[in-house]
């Protein structure tokens, strides 16, 4: 297993080391310029080449490269051009919030799949399967930003019984369950997309699996179907479910973005687009250089778990 | 077949049971077995009284945050919201004219060549830090102002002011290089600093000043906090305990953070005008105008562009443009058609001017013809604003009317910022300005698209610099002589055609009703000492 894990490290590096550099020269091949924003338009070119030398822009690109991975690689990420205080601590908070809310949508979403899956395999009845195929069906092709909206109106404008948006304004843990009622609706929205995918699969996958000759065995033997789809068909479709679980995960981070903007929510999508649309290159190359290191990461995870979980994948990796 | 198959140990209903027991469990049992509600917390607090009471947090939603860098060119709502709650000028318009009112500044007196301007500081006010505010601090806040490092807006009537005298704590005086209508201009914009934490408020870390409320706290991307200032220099005020600014960047998002009672006031001009409009029908909220706080969409023409050369063709495209579809259908009538910056309420407004160019595609066409064969021409725009891109498309439609081939290209706004400043633009572009509503004359020395040193049409002629100098070395810029200046000038924009007026935009303000005596700059600042809760 170790050996496993051992030979999976170094490619990751490469991706990571490759990405810097790619991440880097797109934010400088983009047009637009964080001294000009900075600057407004009533601005001297003295102002401008005053704002450039302060942000280090007037410096080679190799030599800005250098000196941003020697930085990094040291974890000093240096302070933001435009939002101001320490990239760090900019970074930290809205890695804070957006990992509450995926979080909490990966809760739901495999929490829903599960009922869902078991419950048409279980009493695979037509009227079930139907409403569940509706439900992933509508999920899957509404898009967060149509879910969101729709959610936000029904829930905090014509029911006002939910916050339409943003954060606790006490924190999190000030009162569990004002934290609650904000995450229900950001997170439900973000969760749908990912539900309906993991119950499209696992319920597939129990079925094939409730095909298996042992199941069939175990049914004339008198075994009930609850049994049969929780002890055992279950067991065998969760290695294979995690891997789509992780894909997921990185769709689910993807529509984060879209979702923080329609709920307020202060995370690393609001980060990204804030820094993006003003340039603010400190900003965006620390937050898409850490999407990479956090999809790398997950795929290492998602790889290591499912290699443990089925011997054949490792012994394979081993040869 | 399977399903005659025994389920026993679970049936379908305790599984169903258990399955919502299981939702409720993530999200719900908080919420049903808790006591507080996160709608009710937002919504506590508001009474129904008409007369001024004194406590509450008004909440509020901006689209943006503080960029403390740029703590000094910020025209973003989070800038302008900090600069109105904070900071206060030396003295300040009213909104319907350019007649200067004592802020900081109890009196003041400008000598008879128009060189020097002694100001009368009040001696009762205190910083936040409770350091007293002197003159040696509205000096080092005006020096300040007129480095160049910070790009403030009227930086060039800042730096005008060759020499201060600050001895006395509670005397300013200022000389000037030459006389320099629009003083005043820069008295009301520029804030009033404590000398001591200035580096603190460069960086984001605290923002000191001698306003109505005092800076709490931020959180980058989230919200910012702000408690009254018990010890203001206005006795009794602010009413408000706390204001509480959270950004919202979406406009759809502060829209339902409004109606859903998250927030009791959006910032001015954050929602689609259609969406206040609908906000003014609706029970419970109100839209209110802001008079004398303008902005102007204009069309700026690169005058050394193919086919923008000739001055028949800028004259052409004046007389195409269909401004009141524009002002009605983009802008929902919140404003006005115009052909010269100046809105109604500035000294330098002439009605009659204003109908030089009104929409006549026939005589648009015969312009056309006498030039000749026109070439694709470009405008640009800032593709992320609606409004922009409904303005461009109607202007794109009128001018094929015209005979004239216009290409859109919508840029991103950071991309639109360097061609402005670079004076890069291919052809047309559309935007807006500001600062028409102070002093007529800042407008051809400061603002970027009029300056007649240095502007984005890459226009320049000696007659028109000459008229702009003028009329901003009258000392009083708003009297008699002054406005023959502004004639002059008004002539020489609409002869030369390098911009093109549209119309003046009035920003729009929503709010819940319970929000009483709210109040604003021409700058759009907040002035909240008086604001209450109902």
């Amino acid at each position: 297993m170790i050996r496993y894990v051992a030979g999976r490290i170094p490619s990751a590096v490469v991706v990571l080391f490759l990405a810097s550099l790619l991440i880097f020269s797109v934010m400088r091949l983009v047009p637009g310029d964080p001294a000009l924003a900075l600057a407004g338009p009533d601005a001297t070119p003295e102002a401008i080449t005053a704002i450039r030398h302060s942000l280090g822009l007037d410096k080679s690109i190799p030599a800005q490269y250098i000196s941003w991975i020697g930085d990094v690689l040291t974890l000093d990420l240096g302070r933001s051009f435009v939002l101001g205080g320490q990239i760090s601590d900019l970074v930290l908070a809205g890695l804070g919030n957006t990992a509450v809310l995926a979080g909490s949508a990966l809760l739901v979403a495999v929490v829903l799949s599960l009922i869902l899956s078991v419950a048409v395999v279980v009493w695979p009845k037509k009227w079930l399967t139907s409403v569940v195929n509706v439900l992933n069906t509508l999920s899957v092709a509404l898009p967060n930003f149509v879910t969101g909206v729709l959610l936000v109106l029904v829930f905090a404008v014509v029911i006002p019984v939910l916050p339409s948006g943003g954060v606790p304004p006490g924190g999190y843990l000030a009162h569990p369950d004002i934290t609650l009622q904000y995450l229900v609706l950001p997170s439900l929205c973000l969760a749908l997309p990912v539900a309906a995918a993991l119950t499209r699969f696992l319920s597939e996958a129990l079925r094939t699996e409730m095909a298996q000759q042992y199941v069939i065995t175990a049914q004339a033997a008198g075994v009930s179907r609850w049994n049969l789809v929780t002890r055992s068909a279950l067991r065998n479709a969760l290695p294979t479910m995690l891997t789509v679980l992780g894909i997921q995960t990185g769709h689910l981070l993807g529509g984060a973005v879209l979702v923080e903007a329609i709920f307020a929510w202060p995370g690393i999508g609001q980060l990204i687009e804030q820094g993006i649309g003003r340039r603010d290159y400190p900003v965006v190359q620390v937050l898409l250089l850490l999407s990479v290191t956090i999809f790398v990461l997950i795929q290492l995870v998602t790889d290591i778990v499912h290699a443990y979980l089925d011997p054949r994948i490792r012994i394979g990796g081993q040869s | 077949m399977n399903s005659s198959l025994s389920t026993a140990g679970l049936d379908r209903r305790a599984f169903f049971r258990g399955s919502a027991i299981a939702a409720l469990a993530i999200f719900g049992s908080g919420s049903l077995a808790a006591c507080s509600s996160a709608v009710g917390e937002q919504r506590s607090g508001a009474g129904e009284s008409a007369n001024p009471v004194r406590g509450g947090t008004l909440t509020l939603a901006i689209p943006d945050d503080i960029s403390p860098s740029a703590l000094l060119t910020s025209t973003t709502a989070a800038g302008v919201t900090l600069s109105g709650l904070v900071y206060e000028t030396l003295t300040r318009y009213p909104l319907d004219s350019v007649v200067p009112q004592p802020v900081l500044a109890k009196d003041w007196k400008l000598s008879d060549d128009g060189l020097t301007l002694t100001l009368n500081l009040r001696d009762d006010v205190k910083f936040h830090s409770g350091r007293p505010f002197t003159a040696a601090d509205a000096e080092f806040s005006l020096r300040t102002y007129a480095d160049p490092k910070f790009s403030a807006q009227l930086r060039s009537t800042a730096a005008a002011i060759t020499g201060f005298d600050s001895s006395d704590p509670h005397t300013l005086v200022i000389t000037l290089a030459h006389r320099t209508g629009n003083i005043f201009d820069l008295l009301d914009l520029a804030p009033i600093f404590d000398s001591q934490t200035f580096d603190k408020a460069i960086t984001g870390e605290s923002f000191i000043g001698t306003g109505p409320f005092v800076f709490v706290s931020r959180t980058p991307n989230s919200a910012i906090s702000f408690e009254r200032n018990p010890n203001y220099w206005i006795v009794e005020r602010p009413y408000l305990d706390r204001v509480e600014a959270r950004i919202v960047p979406d406009s759809q998002a502060r829209l339902t953070s409004l109606k859903s009672g998250q927030v009791a006031l959006v910032s001015p001009a954050s929602l689609t005008f259609r969406d206040s409009q609908t906000l003014a029908k609706t029970g419970g909220f109100e839209t209110t105008s802001i008079d004398g706080a303008e902005l102007q969409i204009y069309l700026g023409a690169n005058v050394t562009a193919d086919g923008l050369t000739d001055i028949r063709t800028r004259k052409a495209l004046a007389y195409a443009i269909d401004r009141d579809r524009i002002m009605t259908e983009v802008y929902r009538d919140t404003g006005y058609a115009v052909n010269l910056p100046w809105p109604k309420s500035s000294p330098a407004y002439d009605a009659a001017k204003n109908s030089t160019y009104t929409r006549d595609v026939a005589k648009a066409r015969g312009l056309v013809s006498e030039v000749g064969a026109l070439p694709t021409i470009s405008l640009t725009y800032t593709g992320a604003s609606p409004d922009f891109e409904a303005a461009a498309q109607i202007v794109q439609a009128n001018l094929a009317e015209a005979g004239i081939t216009v290409e859109l290209d919508p840029v991103e706004a950071t991309v639109f910022f360097k061609q402005l400043i670079g004076a890069e633009f291919k052809g047309l572009w559309l935007t807006n300005h500001t600062f028409a509503q102070y002093v007529p004359s800042t407008l051809t020395v400061s603002a970027y698209p009029f300056n007649a040193a240095h502007n984005a049409s890459k226009f320049s002629s000696p007659a028109y610099s000459a008229a702009a100098e003028a009329a901003w070395q009258v000392p009083d810029g708003s009297s008699d002589a002054a406005k023959k200046l502004y004639a002059d000038l008004g002539t020489q924009l609409l002869d030369e055609l390098f911009l093109i007026e549209i119309g003046v935009v009035v920003p729009q303000v929503s709010a819940a009703s319970t929000v009483r005596d709210l109040a604003w700059t021409k700058g759009r600042q907040p002035q909240f000492a008086n604001t209450f809760l109902a």
